[in-house]
Parts: C-alpha cells; structure tokens; sequence
C-alpha cells in the first residue's frame, strides 16, 4: 500500500543495557492520527524515540517510506521526514519567537528560510502577535504551538507529539487537540502519547495500547475507547456510566 | 595613599584594560561550559600556548604586531580543536568528575612541555611598538595595552553579532538553552561543541597574545588566571556572558584600585574575596544565571 508510512517490525530498543520496548510491529497510514497509549513506564516515550533515534535500538527494523532507518541518527531521520516533540517544554526559552522559528530551519538552507517561518506562522498566526516575546514568557500552550511550528518547517510526514497537552489547562488542551486535527488534515501522520487518553482519542483514527514495554492491543480509535477493559484502566474507569 | 585625581584615573583605565583581557578568558570557560556542561582547567595553558605563540612569531615577522597576533589566535584555536577531537569529544554528558580530571591532568602535562622546551625563564616580548603609548595630560598607556583592550572589545562585539544572529552562534546558545528542543531542530551536539570550543580557545590565544607584550611570558602564566576566570564565571551568573565580562572588568577595576593603594599581595585575593562575598550575598552570582544569555 502506498499510503504506508512507517512500519515497525519487532522493534526492540531501551537505554544502556536495558531495552524497554519489545518487539514492537505496527504501522501508520498517511494522514492518520494515532493515540498511544499505556500506563506510567509502559515504554511509550522509550518508543517514540527509538522511531526518531535518541535512544538505544537494540533489534528489529523501523521502516520509513519504505526505507530502514534504525541505524541512522536523529538528524538523518528528520531530513527524511520525521518530526519529534519531546515531552515537556521543548524550545529555547530566552530566545524571541522569531529566533526560535530561525532554529526550526537549523537543517534547512539558507533560501528557504522565510518561505518556511511564513507558512507556519500563516497555519498559527498566534505566533505572529507573540513574534518578538522569549519563548519562556508565553503560555503553555503558545510554547506548544510555536514548538509544534518548528517541526513543521521542515514539512516532515510524519510527526511525534510525546504529551503535548501536559500540563495545560483543559481550555488550552482543547486548542492543542484542535491543532494537532488540523496538522493531520494537510496530511502529516501523528503518532501522539497523551495522558488525556480521552481527549487523545476523539481526534484519533486508530490507538495502540502498550503495557510493560509490548503492544497490548490496536484498533479504530472508537472501538478502543468503548473497550471495557481501556474504560477501566485509562478512563477513570467509570464502569457505572458504561453500564448505563 | 592620596587619592590623587590623575594617578585613580591612570589605576582605572589599567584596570579596565586588565579587565578585558581578564574577560577574554572567562568568557571562553562561560561559552564551554554553556554548550558542554564541563569546566576546561587547561584553557589556562591555551592562553599560555597563544603567548608563546606569540613570543615566538613576533620576531619571525620583524616584530610586526597583527601578523603575529593571528599566528597567536590560530595555534590556540587549533591547540582547542585538537583538544576537542581527542579528549573532549569523548566525555559524555553529566561527567562532569571526568571532565575535571581530564582537563587539570592535560593543564599541567601542557604547562610541563612547555617549561621543557622553552625553560621556565621569562621572556620579555617586544613589539614594533616598543614601550610608547598614548598620553593624555599626565595619563600614560602604552600601545600595546590600548591594542589589547581594543581587540577585546571588538571581539566581544563580534562574539555578540555571532551568537545573537548566526545559525553557527545560535545553535550554541540553543544547545545551552535546551538540548531536547536542540536536537529536535536537528543540531548536531558534536559539531556545535566543537565550535564552541574552538571559538573560546580562539579568545583565548587573543588573550594570550595580548598579555604576551603585556606581561611577562613564563609557562605558568595561564595556571592563576584559570583560577580567576572560573571565580569570574561563577560571579557574573554561570553561563551568562555579558555578566563573565562585567564580572571581569569589575575585577580589573578592583585589583588595580588594589595594587595602587595598598600592598600589592592584596591584589591576588581580591578577586577571591569579591567571590565569596558575591557567593555569600547572592548565591547564583550577580546576574541572571545561565542558558547562555548575550542580550
């Protein structure tokens, strides 16, 4: 299928000597957006990286556009086309706005400098009212945005968001969740790890649910969050309202 | 001890001259520590490696002072690179215990090569400019104190132009700033680490060269001013720039004002007064701390 845009095929990858994640198989369609999903060292982070290469791969394959990249570094992977938001605040927090957006073109030449910063401030023009303010001195989510935003200058593919509403409150969650939508609407793929497992699953299309470092369950993102055993563990486990 | 209008004035500008190239020093040991997160204990020995670089071209060049000021820069830009590939590269993060070790050992191996080669006798350096200098009524500078004050002052414009709107300068600051969100961008921690540390050793031979005519060249020079830069790092805020080189002029201001008016041992420990008074009064140095700020 054309569409594929990643395939993991037994990914196995920790830190050290330790591997986290085990065997890991899944894959990703162009322009779907993908909840993970999974307890407090479930190995979701661990997996996310091992996608983008910060950490340590131990064995199996990560195949890009059909292309193995496990052995490449990150920055090898990110001019291919995939994109990586760490958790917590990811931007350089005494820089202005604009020097942050500039940071986002580090891999791009010179000339495509502008085009980039002007088509990203065009889909979040809230970084245009904000453009001379340092980074540490917006709020959550603006941070969020403007670190989503330099990503995306280098129109990757496929994009990994590791908690992106974390901290934020449910208004500015709400905006993230709606951002994240629209990202995945001019076809870039996202692979999300969220702890509003709620929240993360009504924009997504399918979830991958991890437990002690292996894939747990997949499926159509609706099919998961009526899954009773999901409801009880990441839901509130509100079995009552499910009964009723 | 009269507090003679001319004579303070004349303690001044020696001090701020002193100062500059003080903060040469310390503002290299701030732009490694920012982009490294280790403190170099051989940058001493760079400096001293940039002198003598310097004590040797002059002659070479007829005593001409640029052309022997570049030699200067260049040896210890390529001493930091060399450095770097063989020694700093391979620390990893957070070994900070290593990286003390591993600097301090190569200080004094450095300084010992040195002192085998050339002998630990001083060497008096002359310039095309001799001893004459610019007078002003009764203020007298020499030449080549002015050069040195001046070139430092314009390396630290350049160094701000750098960091402040380069893809090269910036990606420093963002590595200081944030490593995550560095390498999210796709900057090489390596390669920005190399520069880094090639940049700052460059400062350093500047220093050197311009204390070379300055002071006295002995291959023990750089091992008290690493010392003083590290107190200068620490009180101008760790990691902040501006504040090292603010720190630095305060420093020659006081240790000239020192050495002019009372007995000349004070002037050694002032500056580790000034530190643990600052480390006593505001425990994370004068000015903002870290995250490499220029501005």
């Amino acid at each position: 299928m054309s569409d594929l845009v990643l395939e993991l095929v037994g990914l196995t990858a920790g830190y050290g000597d330790n591997p986290i994640v085990h065997d890991f198989s899944a894959r990703l369609y162009r322009g779907s957006i993908t909840t993970l999903i999974g307890g407090n060292g479930a190995g979701k982070s661990t997996l996310l990286r091992a996608i983008y290469g910060t950490n340590r791969w131990f064995s199996g394959q990560v195949v890009f556009r059909g292309e193995a990249l496990e052995k490449l570094e990150p920055v090898a992977r990110l001019k291919r086309g995939i994109g990586f938001v760490p958790q917590g605040r990811c931007n350089f927090p005494t820089m202005t706005v604009a020097e942050n957006l500039k940071m986002g073109c580090y891999t791009l030449p010179g000339q495509k400098h502008a085009a980039a910063i002007e088509r990203v401030v065009a889909l979040f023009p809230v970084l245009r009212s904000k453009w001379r303010i340092e980074a540490g001195n917006m709020s959550g989510g603006e941070q969020q945005v403007l670190e989503m935003a330099m990503v995306l200058m280098l129109e990757p593919s496929l994009l990994l968001l590791d908690e992106p509403s974390l901290g934020l409150s449910p208004k500015m969650q709400a905006d993230v969740f709606a951002t994240v939508k629209q990202i995945a609407s001019i076809g870039v793929t996202v692979l999300v790890v969220e702890q509003n497992v709620r929240g993360a699953l009504m924009i997504s299309d399918q979830a991958w649910v991890m437990e002690q470092g292996r894939k747990f369950m997949e499926g159509p993102a609706k099919e998961v969050r009526t899954d009773p055993r999901i409801r009880q563990a990441y839901l509130g486990g509100n079995i009552k309202h499910h009964a009723a | 001890m009269s507090a003679d209008p001319i004579y303070l004035l004349q303690l001044t500008l020696n001090g701020v001259t002193l100062g500059l190239l003080y903060a040469l020093i310390a503002v290299g040991l701030a732009l490694i520590f920012g982009v490294l997160e280790i403190i170099n204990f051989a940058h001493g020995e760079l400096l001293m490696v940039g002198a003598y670089a310097m004590a040797f071209a002059l002659p070479a060049f007829g005593l001409l002072y640029w052309p022997a000021l570049v030699v200067a820069v260049l040896a210890s830009a390529i001493a930091g690179w060399v450095l770097y590939e063989l020694f700093l590269s391979k620390l990893k993060l957070g070994e900070l215990e290593r990286s003390i070790l591993i600097t301090l050992a190569l200080s004094i191996i450095i300084l010992h090569v040195v002192q085998l080669l050339f002998t630990a006798s001083p060497r008096i350096v002359d310039t095309q400019f001799g001893f004459e200098g610019v007078e002003i009524g009764a203020i007298r500078i020499t030449w080549t104190r002015v050069i040195g004050a001046g070139s430092a002052a314009v390396a630290f414009a350049l160094l701000f132009l750098v960091l402040k709107f380069t893809q090269f300068g910036r990606a420093m600051r963002a590595i200081a700033q944030n490593r995550e969100a560095a390498l999210m961008v796709g900057i090489r921690p390596k390669t920005v680490a190399r520069n880094a540390v090639v940049l700052a050793t460059a400062l350093c031979g500047l220093a050197g060269a311009a204390l070379a005519p300055v002071h006295l060249v002995q291959p023990g020079m750089g091992q008290f001013l690493i010392f003083k830069a590290f107190a200068l790092v620490i009180i101008g805020g760790l990691g902040n720039i501006p504040g090292a080189i603010a720190a630095a002029i305060l420093l020659g201001l006081v240790e000239s004002w020192v050495g002019g008016f009372f007995q000349i041992v004070w002037q050694e420990a002032a500056v580790f007064v000034l530190m643990m008074g600052v480390l006593f009064l505001r425990p994370d140095g004068l000015f903002k701390r870290g995250a490499m700020r220029v501005g």
